[in-house]
């Protein structure tokens, strides 16, 4: 997918938020958008979602299956979260297997027979996070995905975005609480006056992720198992056999 | 199911259980209610149904304005993303099927107040002029949604002086001018109003033809 010369403004005389962005997003990237309030994170994650149309430039090769969560779920109304999402699994085509499977991993299993207007500001959150992820995306728009979250669905959050990119989805986000500051391979691009750039990483972030090398030791029959999930999560993975008649492989993991 | 139909289901199942659905239905009821005071007379059913078809516009383009604007501004943003541009679609067949509810009720009132049985060439009548109706009303409604028109007051008055200026223009007699909802009343009245369905239909469907076209790309820019 390639955000191309887009440059977008919410109206004919108003400033322009984005100018001449560009970015390209491959398969499995994730990316976290940062930059100041209003600097245009939101607006940049909904033209790459395709809420808005750029007024210069285009986005091409927009996967066509597109999760998009809002940073404040719309809460008003007039259904059970059971009901909502079973409407929004048929909009998006698919089975009401996913209500189950997306409430248990999201801890809301109780919430289903709630009323979305009564809902708390983290549970309906969840309920947001659970309609985006409803079909496999290829592309996934979170927009302030940890904000009001449980501790426990802060810890699983970023096991679902490796998922997603294990399976080559994309992963665009914004995130002010730092929870995936430490993801492998987590690539980030910053908005600020109205453009958008890859910083690159600094002297620190560059010397710490060439320092963290972690041996793991395993058997020799998980050892291939072990190393493409590590490569799933975007870890360098080099496979060392031990002396013979040890009965075990070594697994070298490098950041990045 | 198609992912537009689910969409319009949803909305239309949103527009319902929020209530939101029986402000219209209210207006509907008054209106029908001084409409139908007394009995349709014999010879006159023609004229009554044109007489319900043309002031049912504003009450219609109320109904599709409402449904339209339930959703809440994110969750049509999460829409879009699941659709794309079908989203328009889905909103605009979701707000026709719920006028096509209130015409039928319009047009079933009607039947009920007539003094004679009436004939297949009246309920025929009934059932083109309130579509046109319909149709009007669609459009109306959605070039005053919020989209469109983010300001509440600004939306209420462009629907009532767009109604206003249907029936003034084709009052002066312009009736290509806009949808000619006196026409219907006076060609009903005079009773050559079949002699000229096609012309007629034509011409009222015209501006909501256009009105729907310029709602089309209004949205391109005001999700």
């Amino acid at each position: 997918m390639r955000i191309a010369s887009l440059s977008f403004r919410y109206g004919r005389r108003a400033p322009w938020v984005l100018r001449d962005a560009r970015l390209v997003l491959d398969p499995g990237d994730v990316v976290e958008v940062t930059g100041p309030n209003g600097a245009g994170k939101s607006t940049l994650l909904r033209l790459a979602a395709g809420l808005l149309r750029p007024v210069r430039g285009s986005v091409e090769d927009r996967p066509r299956v597109v999760g998009y969560a809002p940073e404040r779920f719309p809460a008003d109304q007039p259904f059970t979260v059971a009901a909502y999402l079973r409407h929004m699994t048929a909009v998006r085509r698919t089975n009401t297997d996913a209500i189950g499977h997306w409430s248990e991993r999201l801890g809301m299993d109780h919430l289903l027979g709630q009323r979305l207007p009564d809902l708390s500001k983290g549970s309906a959150h969840k309920v947001g996070l659970a309609q985006a992820l409803l079909a496999d995306p290829g592309l996934l728009v979170l927009d302030e995905p940890f904000a009001g979250l449980d501790a426990a669905t802060r810890a699983e959050l970023p096991e679902i975005i490796g998922e997603v990119r294990a399976r080559g989805g994309i992963v665009l986000l914004s995130d002010h609480q730092g929870d995936l500051r430490t993801f492998p391979g987590l690539r980030r691009c910053e908005v600020r006056d109205h453009v958008v750039r890859e910083p690159e990483p600094t002297e620190e972030e560059a010397a710490e992720e060439a320092l963290t090398t972690l041996e793991v030791a395993v058997p020799a029959s998980r050892a291939a198992d072990l190393a493409a999930r590590l490569r799933a999560e975007g870890c360098a993975v080099r496979v060392t056999q031990q002396a013979p008649g040890q009965a075990t492989g070594r697994v070298r993991e490098e950041a990045g | 199911m198609t992912a537009v139909l689910a969409l319009a289901r949803f909305r239309v199942a949103g527009y319902v259980a929020g209530h939101r659905a029986l402000q219209p239905l209210m207006g509907l009821l008054v209106l029908l209610a001084i409409l139908y005071a007394t009995a349709v007379p014999a010879g006159q059913e023609i004229a009554a149904t044109a007489d319900s078809a043309a002031m049912l516009v504003p009450v219609l383009a109320w109904a599709a304005r409402g449904l339209l604007d339930t959703e809440p501004d994110e969750q049509r943003g999460i829409a879009l993303s699941a659709l794309g541009p079908r989203e328009l679609v889905s909103g605009l067949l979701a707000a026709f099927s719920s006028l096509l509810v209130l015409a039928a009720v319009a047009e079933g009132m009607l039947l009920l107040r007539l003094t004679t049985s009436p004939t297949v060439a009246v309920l025929l009548t009934g059932v083109w002029l309130h579509l046109l109706s319909a149709t009007a009303g669609l459009a109306l409604g959605a070039l005053t949604s919020r989209p469109i028109l983010p300001s509440p007051a600004v939306s209420t008055i462009a629907l009532i002086f767009g109604y206003l200026s249907m029936l003034i223009l084709s009052m002066a007699g312009a009736r290509w001018l806009t949808v000619p909802v006196m026409g219907w009343m006076r060609d009903a009245h005079h009773g050559v109003l079949l002699s000229e369905a096609a012309l007629i239909s034509v011409q009222s469907l015209l501006w909501p033809a256009i009105g729907l076209a310029a709602y089309a790309w209004l949205r391109r820019t005001r999700p």
